[in-house]
């Protein structure tokens, strides 16, 4: 395939690797293994449509060598994606779903699962290829399980965000803020990715075309609420990485919240700065699904947001609307690609490695 | 430039293979009524290489709100990553932008063999 762009160092921020039932079992302890062995539970999921693509979620091509599942072969995806690509380091964001949406008040068997996942995901992916570094799942909904979780496998070297659902709650709530302490304790970021149904307002639109054309809003409405709840007042080391929601919506986003915070501030005083300043200090957004953007398109949007520091690049391999590191953004300035294909990811990131000789 | 790519029933009707013409990666496409088209092997959008798609149908155009009518089966090639369409029957142009369509290159049967010329 030609190839536009020289290949350059990247840091992938949404990379889906895939656990099968089976591959979580010797991770699980009775009842929660017997579920799923005995009683053959799956997850029930919410997504109303069967996506009008040519593989369903996943990159046709993306097919293991001996048929299986997409993003399910360690080796396959090195080989596609790492090797191919030349990536540094991917981040893992995962496949699996404990969240609030799917689970529904079963946070019990949503906790089992987390666990079971992160300990699958350090020994099958993270502590067999270095570039890769991986996400703490947990079970959200449930603060102090959530916290006992990240306490337990927060400190590996190679866990670098925890992963929180864009679904059916808005996270900057107090009452999941002991999350965030956790996080900070463990020098860790919060990841957010969309779940189902990311919709929050008119349920699920009729049409996968809206669901996905409308992403941008559950991104959104959590950003704002993570602000506007003081999370990042509070915890002022504390980075957030919207992933998988693009990042055209950012400036719309920030010029209105700092409208409403002149308008309306006195509701909500421990909202300390222009919610602007917050956001480019303490959020950071991935590329894709990026449109297709001209060059000054592209910069209108970086001038907007006016900081070159708040995109980070993702493939959301191997999913269908994977992003190309070589082809899916315009070309841009030298210095102004070093930074959205990794120096900002590795902002954004504090337990990644830091370039050789740079003083952090 | 001439080359041959394959025999002309290594490809059954409603199937795709990749291939070279000289340098250029090519998917010669047969249809369902047998014919053949070529074209260069990479979507216009990022550069998918098209051969891992599908050959697919399209959904006709209508004024009536949830009509579904399937036409030119087999006729329509979607890219493996983001589903974007190509009409191979007509100049290999983009169902969504039509004033986009792919390189496309002769295809001519000689003694049973599939040979594509640039």
């Amino acid at each position: 395939m030609p190839k536009r762009r020289k290949q350059r160092r990247i840091i992938d921020t949404d990379i889906h690797e895939r656990v099968t039932y089976s591959d979580l079992l010797p991770y699980l302890d009775n009842p929660w293994r017997r579920y799923i062995e005995d009683n053959h539970w799956v997850q029930e999921k919410h997504m109303p449509y069967t996506q009008p693509t040519v593989a369903g979620v996943d990159r046709a091509d993306a097919v293991t060598p001996d048929g299986g599942a997409a993003g399910t072969d360690l080796g396959f995806m090195q080989k596609q994606l790492l090797d191919a690509e030349g990536h540094e380091y991917g981040i893992l964001s995962g496949a699996l779903d404990p969240s609030p949406s799917s689970m529904h008040g079963w946070y019990e068997m949503a906790t089992a699962l987390a666990s079971a996942y992160n300990d699958w995901q350090i020994e099958n992916w993270l502590e067999k290829d270095s570039r890769l570094y991986g996400s703490v799942h947990i079970a959200a909904q449930e603060p102090q399980q959530a916290v006992r979780e990240i306490e337990r496998v927060g400190s590996h070297p190679k866990m670098v965000q925890i992963l929180l659902p864009i679904d059916t709650r808005s996270w900057g709530d107090p009452y999941y803020h002991p999350i965030y302490e956790a996080a900070e304790r463990h020098n860790l970021s919060i990841g957010m990715h969309h779940n189902e149904p990311p919709t929050h307002f008119g349920g699920w639109p009729r049409y996968f075309i809206e669901w996905h054309t409308m992403l941008p809003t559950a991104h959104m409405i959590q950003v704002s609420n993570m602000v506007f709840n003081g999370v990042f007042d509070k915890f002022p080391g504390l980075h957030l990485i919207m992933i998988e929601g693009g990042f055209t919506h950012v400036p719309h986003l920030m010029k209105k919240m700092d409208q409403q915070y002149k308008e309306l501030r006195h509701e909500i005083p421990w909202v300390k700065r222009m919610p602007s300043r917050i956001i480019q200090e303490h959020v950071r957004f991935t590329t894709q699904p990026v449109e297709e953007l001209s060059q000054k398109e592209f910069m209108q949007f970086v001038d907007q947001m006016g900081s070159e520091d708040m995109i980070c690049f993702a493939t959301d391999y191997p999913h269908w609307d994977y992003d190309s590191p070589l082809e899916a953004l315009p070309k841009l300035d030298e210095a102004l690609e070093e930074k959205i294909y990794s120096e900002n990811a590795r902002a954004a990131y504090p337990k990644l490695p830091q370039p050789a000789g740079s003083v952090k | 430039m001439r080359e041959v790519v394959c025999e002309k029933e290594d490809i059954h009707p409603g199937k795709m293979r990749s291939a070279t013409l000289g340098k250029i990666p090519i998917v010669v496409c047969r249809t369902k009524d047998g014919e053949f088209y070529a074209f260069a092997n990479r979507c216009l959008h990022q550069g998918a290489p098209l051969s891992e798609g599908i050959l697919c149908g399209d959904t006709k155009r209508t004024d009536i709100h949830g009509n579904y009518e399937y036409i030119k089966d087999g006729e329509i090639l979607r890219c493996p990553w983001h589903a974007l369409e190509y009409d191979i029957k007509n100049d290999g142009v983009m169902l969504a932008e039509p004033d986009k369509k792919l390189r496309s290159f002769q295809v001519a049967i000689e003694d049973d063999q599939v040979v594509v010329y640039k």
